[in-house]
């Protein structure tokens, strides 16, 4: 009975975020600009660069190895921006409103981090057209779709945890934005997203592996681009790790937010 | 029976206490109102009722549930309209309802009909598919109440219900909340800065200051106890006030130097003698003027401010965080 109900709360909070998608899809278009403009611009550019070919595993191109980075990254996009729209959400009525129903205060951060999955693979899903529009082979088998939603999915709650847990201590709108893009950079440079973890200086190669954007690459690149499945159990146990670990400290801490 | 309870509740922020060993109950199909100026602390007073915040002190009931003990079943039978904006704006006016609907666990069998009931009670039939975000203010609060009626809760925390709304609409407000007691016999805590409300729609109002409640009971009763009428006496003499005092009439607290008001009995029969009195210590009065005590001069008297100094700015807040939503 309780499992039901956790399971109907859930799904409830992760519906209508939905809706809001479909009631106004233009920011699903605005937040794929950035992440088309690095498989579009810094991508091509660099593809002409020889410099780093040769730690890509050999026979792929550099668009190949970066098109999964940039995947990671708009569905970081989506999700490390949740703690701001919470905090908005406080700033009016919204969040003392839904406290004050009845369904238990993990429920409603195990929805909103669900539904920031879910967002996760509608936003992923416009870079990935474009990606095969501009000609990236990349693999297409349903097991490696699957895969890939997956783990979008638990990147986008993985994230979205993180910043509810950041949003519970900053409380500012401000702050939150400021943290959140200072968090994006390194997150991002610092991981196997855009270059191989083996050209980096050994200190940032020690980030980079304590990085589990790192992992979540690693598992999209070997699903989508060189079907090599060594490091897949290990990619997928880190990320459910993390995300399990953001989800609960999230939960935990939320409700601060509005004290 | 009590539908709330409240025995010494404390809600200290940090150092600062925002409510201070508050007690009060609320009876069964009761509408009780919280009074008092900006600060006194009755959100805060509200959000601990609702276990939006942890108490610091003190015990309370809502439908014979100890709220400390059972936050969630207490929560079960409230419903709770904030002071702020609370309708989300890039849902629809159906989906909203929907929603709470929802998450308060309404039988998908009997959901639809409910939100249809409070479509039509509130009006709001005709927009239903619209966007929050363009509904106006007036339709945005009821939509807000309308939220909490889904679940057709025992006991509502209305927070300033009737802010930021013409008059036509304030009235309006006001027929649904006396409908909601008498139709589905809530128990009804609200807050208002309006004391032409608190006078027309509550039973027994209570009025904060500084986060103490300073008098609990029936309008018509603190009237009463308010001494009579307010007589309002200018002066161009300056000791016009304290010669008053002198003679042992009672002033109320905004009184001024050249410009007193004071509470008498058959306030028409006494203008003379005050007036004499007056000028027999050598103060002459340019100005009298005599109107029956009201609520508002209760409020001014326990308050010591008069009600509405800062009320504009919250209409402004809400306001612009209307405009957000729309906007941002
Ligand atoms: N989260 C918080 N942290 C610190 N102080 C707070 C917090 N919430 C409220 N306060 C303080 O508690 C006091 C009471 O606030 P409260 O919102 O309850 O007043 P109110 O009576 O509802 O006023 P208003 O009429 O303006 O709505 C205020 O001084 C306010 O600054
Ligand atoms: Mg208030």
């Amino acid at each position: 009975m309780n499992v039901i109900r956790l399971f109907t709360d859930i799904f409830t909070i992760t519906d209508f975020e939905l809706r809001k998608i479909w009631h106004d899809s233009s920011q699903v278009f605005i937040r794929a600009i950035q992440p088309i403009l690095w498989l579009l611009v810094f991508g091509q550019v660099m593809s002409k660069i020889n410099l780093m070919s040769s730690s890509i595993p050999a026979g792929y191109t550099y668009l190949q190895f970066l098109t999964p980075g940039v995947l990671a990254q708009s569905v970081i996009f989506v999700a490390i921006f949740y703690g701001f729209n919470m905090v908005m959400d406080r700033d009016m009525g919204l969040l003392h409103k839904l406290l004050s129903t009845p369904i238990p205060r993990y429920s409603i951060v195990l929805g909103k981090t669900l539904s920031a999955g879910v967002r996760s693979v509608i936003q992923a899903l416009v870079v990935f057209i474009l990606a095969v529009i501009i000609r990236v082979q990349l693999i297409m088998t349903p097991v490696s779709i699957i895969g890939v939603i997956v783990i979008i999915i638990l990147t986008g709650m993985c994230f979205s945890g993180l910043s509810i847990f950041l949003a519970s201590f900053f409380k500012t709108r401000e702050r939150i934005m400021g943290i959140g893009q200072a968090i994006m950079m390194p997150l991002f440079f610092a991981s196997s997203a855009i270059y191989p973890v083996d050209i980096m200086p050994t200190w940032l190669q020690v980030i980079a592996r304590i990085n589990p954007l790192s992992y979540i690459v690693d598992a999209m690149r070997a699903l989508l681009v060189t079907a090599d499945y060594s490091h897949l159990a290990l990619d997928f146990g880190i990320t459910v790790l993390a995300t399990a670990v953001l989800v609960t400290l999230a939960s935990t801490s939320f409700s601060r937010i509005i004290r | 029976m009590n539908m709330i309870e409240v025995d010494g509740l404390t809600k200290r922020f940090g150092q600062f206490t925002a409510v201070d060993t508050v007690s009060f109950h609320v009876d069964k199909g009761e509408i009780f109102g919280l009074l008092g100026p900006n600060g006194a602390g009755k959100t805060t007073t509200i959000r601990c009722l609702l276990t939006l915040i942890p108490v610091t002190n003190g015990k309370a009931t809502v439908a014979g549930i100890d709220i400390l003990k059972k936050p969630q079943q207490a929560r079960e039978v409230s419903g709770y309209v904030p002071q702020d904006v609370s309708v989300d704006g890039d849902l629809t006016g159906y989906e909203n309802l929907l929603f709470y609907a929802r998450l308060f666990h309404v039988a998908g069998s009997a959901r639809k009909e409910r939100i249809r009931e409070v479509m039509r009670f509130m009006d709001l039939a005709e927009k239903a598919n619209d966007l929050a975000k363009n509904y106006s203010g007036g339709m945005m609060r009821r939509l807000e109440i309308g939220q909490v009626l889904v679940n057709r809760p025992r006991v509502l925390f209305l927070d300033e219900p009737s802010i930021g709304l013409d008059p036509v609409a304030k009235r309006m407000v006001w027929d649904y909340i006396q409908q909601l007691r008498d139709e589905f016999d809530a128990t009804i805590l609200l807050t208002t800065h309006d004391m032409n409300e608190a006078d027309f729609l509550c039973d027994r109002i209570a009025i904060m200051n500084g986060g103490k409640i300073v008098v609990t009971g029936p309008p018509s009763k603190l009237k009463t106890e308010l001494g009579g009428d307010i007589i309002t006496i200018t002066s161009d003499n300056s000791s016009c006030r304290q010669v008053l005092q002198q003679l042992g009439y009672q002033l109320l607290p905004q009184s001024q130097d050249h410009d007193c008001d004071l509470v008498a009995d058959n306030g028409e029969k006494k203008i003379p003698e005050i007036i004499d009195k007056l000028k027999n210590h050598g103060v002459s009065t340019t100005s009298v003027s005599l109107k029956e005590g009201t609520l508002d001069d209760v409020f001014l008297k326990y308050a010591g401010k008069r009600i509405g100094e800062g009320d504009l700015t919250w209409q402004t807040t809400r306001a612009v965080r209307r405009t957000e939503r729309r906007h941002g």
